[in-house]
């Protein structure tokens, strides 16, 4: 047996001094991200201390979550209909489509509350090394999407590192070929920061997306 | 407290807030480590550990065969592919490829660490993604020990220098003559010629030659099992790159 295999059966094993469920629980917490073995020993320590029914709606949410959510059919983001609630809105501007890795990219920029179009969620970036070609992403759809749906503007909102970067690069040269304009998020100094403090990529990138006054 | 300058060669989310990272250093080599609060905008990393940037970065380095734990990061470059160029973003993944499987943890190489930078800079400017990518792949080879023999036969000790063409015998690490060479060998042939070439190639102090765009399928034919040969298996970015 390996060493990785026996830490495994190691730190999994049900055995518990309260029983084999107080195990198989703790077990279940620990696989949850930012979650280690004395952190999910207190959480089922909770649920064992709370009352029956604050436990099983904790259950119950978590069993209707993974019943009633999938993903939105022209969007991808998640919904609990065919399709979501940002591309069912008919205030929304359809022709205007940012493209997002993940579902929490579109939470995060509705949050800021400015943009009135719709969003393309491609389900993750490109990274050829990690073995995330163009296959794996929901490149396609939106290709359909443009072609089909008389979109004007394609916003890339992948993440700023080289593989959302690269991703966008991609997607550029792909839209290329279409009748629609493709623009990026803007990048640079924080507002509230000081030029000070700012690293020389920060103000490069400033520099060049300098806008008129 | 180590300090160096190193490039990252791979980067995997670890939790919400922590990364581990490969890069490779110029004064230690591969190391890989765990950089707590690594993809926070703010704190000791500041955002500078994204794939292919270069970084002063300061680790601790542990005794056992756990992960370092990096503790800061300075970026001193990011990685910026050639105006709209996919070759020139793949190159740099194949960069980061070939470090990443050809070299070993804790084991210098100064001489390539300033070639794969120089790589990534030249993949960053209008250079030809194809000469720039030789050149690394050549000076891999020859910094890990596992350059072929190109200026001679390997089984007569004939020297490459006339006209003649020369079969590549990947296993045995080198070039074999047309009087050496067995029809059940089946290797790829090259000419004297190329093989010179390539030996220019291998030379990280030589300026880099014009590849004639007809020579290429053949220098490929030579260095992509070479590369293939010393990593077991073929690069992944292999596939996305057009020689």
């Amino acid at each position: 047996m390996r060493l990785t295999d026996m830490a495994r059966q190691r730190f999994e094993t049900t055995d518990h001094p309260y029983g084999e469920s107080v195990g198989c629980l703790i077990n279940e917490f620990a696989r949850l991200p930012g979650i280690g073995r004395k952190s999910a020993e207190r959480l089922a320590h909770h649920v064992l201390s709370c009352s029956g029914e604050e436990a099983l709606g904790l259950a119950d949410a978590i069993r209707q979550v993974k019943e009633s959510i999938r993903y939105c059919t022209l969007c991808f983001n998640l919904t609990e209909d065919e399709l979501c609630s940002i591309c069912r809105d008919t205030r929304r501007n359809q022709q205007v489509v940012c493209v997002v890795e993940q579902p929490r990219d579109i939470v995060s920029l509705e949050a800021a509350g400015v943009f009135e179009g719709v969003y393309h969620v491609l389900g993750g970036a490109l990274a050829p090394l990690s073995g995330v070609g163009p296959e794996q992403l929901r490149i396609e759809p939106l290709l359909r999407r443009v072609r089909s749906e008389g979109v004007t503007e394609v916003v890339m909102a992948t993440n700023p590192t080289l593989e959302g970067d690269g991703t966008a690069l991609f997607l550029s040269n792909l839209l290329d070929e279409l009748p629609v304009s493709v623009t990026r998020l803007a990048r640079g100094i924080a507002s509230g920061s000081v030029l000070e403090f700012a690293n020389r990529e920060m103000l490069a990138d400033a520099m060049r997306g300098r806008q008129t006054f | 407290m180590e300090k160096t300058e190193a490039v990252v060669i791979r980067v995997a989310d670890f939790s919400e807030t922590s990364r581990v990272v490969t890069l490779f250093s110029r004064d230690f080599g591969k190391i890989a480590g765990l950089a707590k609060g690594g993809r926070r905008l703010k704190g000791p990393f500041e955002a500078a550990l994204d794939l292919l940037a270069t970084c002063q970065i300061v680790f601790l380095r542990k005794s056992s065969a756990s992960l370092d734990l990096l503790t800061e990061a300075k970026l001193i470059s990011r990685f910026r592919p050639y105006g709209r160029s996919l070759h020139s973003l793949y190159g740099g993944y194949y960069v980061a490829e070939l470090l990443s499987g050809l070299t070993e943890d804790y084991d210098p190489h100064p001489v390539l660490y300033d070639q794969a930078i120089l790589a990534l800079q030249r993949l960053a400017g209008d250079a030809d993604f194809r000469s720039v990518l030789l050149r690394f792949e050549m000076a891999l080879l020859r910094e890990i020990g596992q350059l072929p023999a190109l200026d001679f036969c390997i089984t007569c000790n004939t020297p490459v220098g006339d006209d003649r063409r020369f079969a590549f015998w990947v296993s045995a690490g080198g070039l074999i003559c047309s009087h050496c060479q067995r029809p059940e060998y089946g290797s790829p042939t090259i000419t004297a010629d190329a093989a010179t070439l390539l030996s220019r190639f291998s030379d990280p102090n030589s300026p880099i030659p014009d590849i004639p765009p007809d020579r290429l399928p053949e220098l490929r034919r030579v260095v992509t099992p070479a590369i293939c040969h010393v990593l077991e298996h073929r690069p992944k970015m292999l596939r996305f790159l057009p020689f």
